[in-house]
């Protein structure tokens, strides 16, 4: 509270730092005013206030009388002093004491009756908008984590540039070769051809000089057979054919 | 390049194909097919053409000296290797790339250190359950309330309700 206000003109940097003290319920009661105003982080303020008994009175009061007049004294003290208010009518009882009466239990009944409740949807009020909140820091962080990723996947990706230009380098390189390659094929193919044709002509040419000759020889011999001849030499075979025959009879 | 046989430096695809983006895939696809192409188009290619055989020419060409000259030219033939101009294109390429790369990689690096700024803010945050607007209004500025623009509640424009 106090020690807040003082607070808020300390550096920024100091509200950076995590408070040490969990968000628990402390029952406990509270040090008033104990300690040096100077401390940072701030605790967080506790979830309850502190002990009363009956609504009204601090716990602290019944501890603070407990060593000397044990558990009765507080009451001891109240009852009397009311007895004193009343009896010397230092508070005077009057229309207004009644209505109050009546005021102030219709209100403790309904405080009695509904106060959980209420308290229970304010929490679900509050609850959800914590929820907002803790989801919106939470998706911030997760997104801040994936693009903390993804900027040293892409540096990692960035890195294997090398294998692009010794793929393009080789390419080139296979290329070249291959023309290469493919030209000297061409000048040897190319030259082989020639020799194989000069060749090939050769043979045709002698195969037909062959096949000429031979032809006109042929052709001579066949005109220079004279009729006369044509009959002896039927004769001939006709002569032979009898004489095959003859022998071919003596072997049947 | 200086001779022939310049050393085909061996890429490692698989490893290569890991690094490749998404968005870059159908590049990276053509790349590999151009390369298998030439390499299946140099592996059907022999490396020398076979020896003419000269002694069965100039036995059986009737032509005089044909064989000879022939072959006094073959041996004299010289193919010109295919000159390259693409290697030193590559390497500006690579160089230039190398530099933008080094560029790129910078910018990442601040931009990581950024992200780990607000990260670290983020997480050493305390929880909201114990703060305060004011200590919101730190931590997010953007939810500060511009009380000089807007004396009235709500501190901001109707519409951004």
């Amino acid at each position: 509270m106090l020690s807040r206000l003082v607070l808020r003109a300390a550096p920024a940097a100091l509200r950076a730092l995590p408070p040490p003290v969990a968000v628990g319920v402390l029952h406990t009661t509270r040090t008033l005013h104990t300690t040096q105003q100077s401390l940072a982080p701030v605790p967080p303020l506790p979830e309850k206030g502190g002990e009363v008994r009956h609504g009204l009175i601090p716990e602290e009061f019944f501890q603070f009388l407990y060593p000397k007049t044990g558990v009765t004294g507080p009451y001891m003290l109240g009852t009397g002093l009311l007895l004193y208010l009343l009896s010397k009518e230092i508070y005077v009882v009057n229309h207004e004491t009644a209505a109050a009466a009546c005021i102030l239990t219709v209100i403790v009944y309904a405080i009695k009756k509904f106060g959980p409740d209420v308290a229970a949807f304010a929490d679900k009020l509050n609850e959800e908008k914590m929820a907002t909140a803790l989801a919106m820091k939470n998706e911030a962080v997760q997104s801040l984590q994936t693009a903390i990723e993804d900027e040293k996947k892409e540096q990692w990706r960035a890195e294997g540039r090398s294998y692009l230009f010794d793929a393009k380098r080789n390419n080139v390189a296979m290329l070249l070769e291959a023309n290469y390659r493919e030209r000297l094929l061409m000048v040897y193919n190319e030259v082989k051809k020639r020799l194989d044709y000069q060749v090939a002509m050769q043979t045709l040419k002698r195969q037909k000089e062959q096949d000429h000759m031979i032809q006109w020889v042929e052709r001579n011999v066949v005109q220079s057979i004279t009729p006369q001849q044509q009959k002896e030499s039927i004769a001939k075979c006709i002569l032979d054919l009898k004489a095959l025959s003859k022998s071919a009879h003596a072997a049947v | 390049m200086a001779g022939r046989r310049a050393a085909l430096k061996a890429v490692d695809w698989a490893a290569f194909a890991e690094r490749v983006p998404p968005n870059q895939r159908a590049m990276f696809n053509a790349l590999k097919t151009r390369n298998d192409a030439l390499t299946a188009r140099l592996a059907a290619l022999p490396e020398k053409p076979p020896a003419i055989d000269w002694a069965f020419y100039k036995a059986n060409v009737a032509k005089a000296g044909m064989v000879d000259e022939f072959q006094k030219k073959f041996s004299a033939l010289k193919v010109p290797e295919p000159v390259d101009a693409q290697t030193a294109k590559i390497d500006a390429q690579e160089k230039e790339t190398a530099k933008s790369t080094a560029e790129y990689i910078q910018a990442s690096k601040a931009r990581i250190a950024q992200y780990e700024q607000e990260l670290q803010k983020l997480k050493s945050m305390i929880p909201f359950e114990q703060m305060t607007y004011e200590d919101l209004s730190e931590a997010f500025p953007e939810t500060k309330l511009n009380k000089e623009k807007y004396p009235y509640w709500p501190h901001k424009s109707i519409a951004d309700l």
